[in-house]
């Protein structure tokens, strides 16, 4: 009944139209395939082509009858020159001793990111396609297992979301390894102030005594979605991260009645509630980092999938196979984790940039969402940070594709 | 272009408040937020201290600020219209998530030290600083306010905190790993 839920990657780069990916002029000629080995060692030497490394240097062509043809690129054609003089003088050399007949004809600019592309840059001239080897689990698929799991956590983000008749953003932080909910919180942007004593206002960070205003006005938006399409027609004003400009819009009730932070998206208060879980947890110096377990994405991967197989001791000195081996599961002491190292978190709407780098500073490893945000978001609706390689952490992003009666039991 | 000593003066403070972080075992940043020419609050980087890595110093600054007008009794509204008042000097260039922020408060200007080479949201990586000037998808809201930034002052003295963090750094603080300028 759930297996119609679809969890999509969202990848680093924005796809290139399978059918207009950009190209690159090369010099191109056939050659004796006698002579082959000697002219691409030579080309090799001469003319590396160092930005099309993915481009084959040799084509073999079948002709009718069976017979071989081989075709070499020579280098590229310089911008605004394509003139054969224009070539480099060893190169001219090659081709005269060779007797080459240049020609100018097109490869594929870029490396291909999928089969599709793959099969459809082959077509001009032949490429070479290398699937990503790092792999944050779930970028090739996920397991019945695992799709059950993700929905399971986004329908808990999604009940948060709703929860109190007015919609807003939900996010909640999820140890992936111990199935466990880390922290999780609404937008609070507009919070109750039930606190009383004077070192509350001079705390903004401590909302926890406070409840988030149920029920603002008189906007009771629900969410509805577009039949099977997950669209939603609600422009859901309330959601912080599509409007972050939206409370300076927000008409004044009585002061003092609640508090309001504008930054407080749901997101940025859940890595401060795991944060604080974090410091009680492990209630150690916070200098004494030699413990961190700091692992960033394409490590970690590493280092999980090398400790699936490797055999762990245990107390009494027997060796157990251990499944899915984390540094935080049940039979091991707690390793005090590294920010949200190795955590997903699930977020309703997609995050604004705010929040999409607040979960790259805090080490997130996977990001799933349930709604793109046209308006503001950061992971590949208005910009894409899981592709700006300076970042010094990538995580992996996910849209997930609520089947119908998800929708309908959170709507509300 | 000769800086004027105001804004030497300013960055200064934001310097005084790096070199707090450091004293505390924080990478260095720190920053000042002034309106009507007198600071009205100022943050240093707090992350190791609270294992939350977004508390940055602008951060840090800009609950500082909520905080007070909202115990002063300040409306939305007026809240909106202080940040429009206010500047920002802060000894590195903001990060993506910090300049987001200043964006979405509509603060009106932003005054920085070094670039920030790996992070930075106000022209390094990303101009999140000229967010309303990029065209929106019809929406009639726009996610954040456009601010003025002005790079490059006391540039060498923030370098050198920095550069003074990691190099000698300290016995507890982990290897760095981090690259220079991670902060801001
Ligand atoms: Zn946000
Ligand atoms: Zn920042």
């Amino acid at each position: 009944m759930m297996n119609n839920c679809l969890i999509v990657h969202i990848p680093d780069k924005q796809p290139h139209d399978l059918h207009h990916q950009p190209t690159e002029s090369v010099f191109a000629s056939i050659i004796d395939p006698k002579h082959a080995n000697q002219i691409v060692r030579r080309l090799n030497q001469i003319a590396p082509l160092e930005d099309l490394r993915h481009v084959k240097r040799i084509q073999k062509k079948v002709l009718e009858g069976g017979q071989i043809q081989l075709l070499v690129i020579l280098c590229l054609v310089s911008e605004g020159n394509n003139q054969f003089d224009s070539m480099p003088s060893h190169l001219q050399e090659l081709i005269s001793s060779y007797q080459l007949s240049p020609f100018i004809t097109k490869v594929c600019k870029y490396a291909a990111t999928s089969k599709e592309e793959w099969h459809e840059q082959c077509k001009f001239w032949p490429t070479s396609y290398h699937p990503r080897t790092y792999n944050i689990d779930g970028i090739t698929g996920f397991s019945e297992e695992d799709s059950q799991s993700v929905l399971k956590f986004m329908q808990s983000a999604l009940e948060l979301a709703t929860s109190d008749g007015l919609v807003v953003n939900a996010a909640v932080i999820v140890d992936p390894s111990a199935k466990q909910i880390i922290s999780s919180a609404c937008d609070q942007i507009f919070v109750w102030n039930t606190c009383n004593d004077d070192s509350c206002s001079r705390k903004p960070e401590l909302f926890c005594s406070h409840t988030i205003i149920s029920g603002k006005c008189d906007s009771h938006e629900t969410l509805h979605s577009n039949n099977s399409s997950n669209q939603l027609k609600q422009p859901y004003t309330s959601v912080s991260c599509l409007y972050p400009q939206q409370w300076a819009e927000h008409q004044s009730h009585s002061r003092s009645l609640y508090y309001f932070h504008p930054l407080r998206h749901a997101a940025m208060v859940a890595i401060e509630s795991s944060a604080a879980r974090d410091r009680c947890l492990f209630p150690g110096k916070e200098n004494s980092e030699a413990k961190y377990l700091e692992l960033d994405g394409e490590n970690s991967s590493w280092t999980s999938s090398h400790a699936k197989r490797q055999k762990i001791a245990c107390a009494n000195g027997e060796y157990v196979e251990k499944l899915n081996a984390h540094s935080h599961t049940s039979d091991q002491p707690p390793a005090r984790p590294y920010l949200c190292t190795g955590y997903d978190i699930y977020l309703v709407w997609e995050p604004c940039a705010m929040c999409a780098m607040a979960l790259v500073h805090q080490r997130i490893r996977r990001i799933f969402y349930a709604f793109p945000n046209p308006n503001a978001g950061a992971l590949g609706s208005v910009h894409r940070l899981q592709g700006e390689k300076s970042l010094n952490h990538h995580y992996a992003v996910f849209r997930v594709l609520l089947p119908e009666e998800a929708l309908h039991r959170c709507y509300i | 272009m000769m800086t004027s000593p105001e804004i030497l003066t300013f960055m200064d403070l934001a310097i005084q408040q790096a070199k707090l972080a450091m004293d505390a075992l924080e990478v260095p940043v720190g920053c000042v937020i002034v309106e009507d020419g007198k600071v009205i609050a100022s943050g240093r980087n707090r992350t190791t201290e609270t294992r939350n890595a977004t508390r940055h110093a602008e951060m840090e600054a800009i609950d500082v600020l909520l905080g007070q007008w909202q115990k002063n009794g300040l409306s939305m509204t007026e809240v909106s219209e202080n940040f429009s008042n206010c500047s920002l000097y802060v000894t590195c260039e903001p990060c993506i998530m910090c300049a987001s922020a200043l964006s979405i408060l509509g603060i009106k200007e932003v005054f920085y030290g070094c670039s920030n080479d790996k992070f930075g949201g106000c022209g390094s990586i990303l101009s999140l600083h000229l967010s309303n000037t990029t065209p929106l998808n019809n929406s009639e809201v726009p996610p954040g306010k456009s601010f003025k930034c002005t790079g490059g002052i006391m540039a060498s003295e923030a370098v050198l905190l920095f550069r003074t963090f990691y190099e000698q750094g300290n016995p507890n603080a982990p290897k760095p790993h981090r690259p220079l300028a991670r902060q801001a």
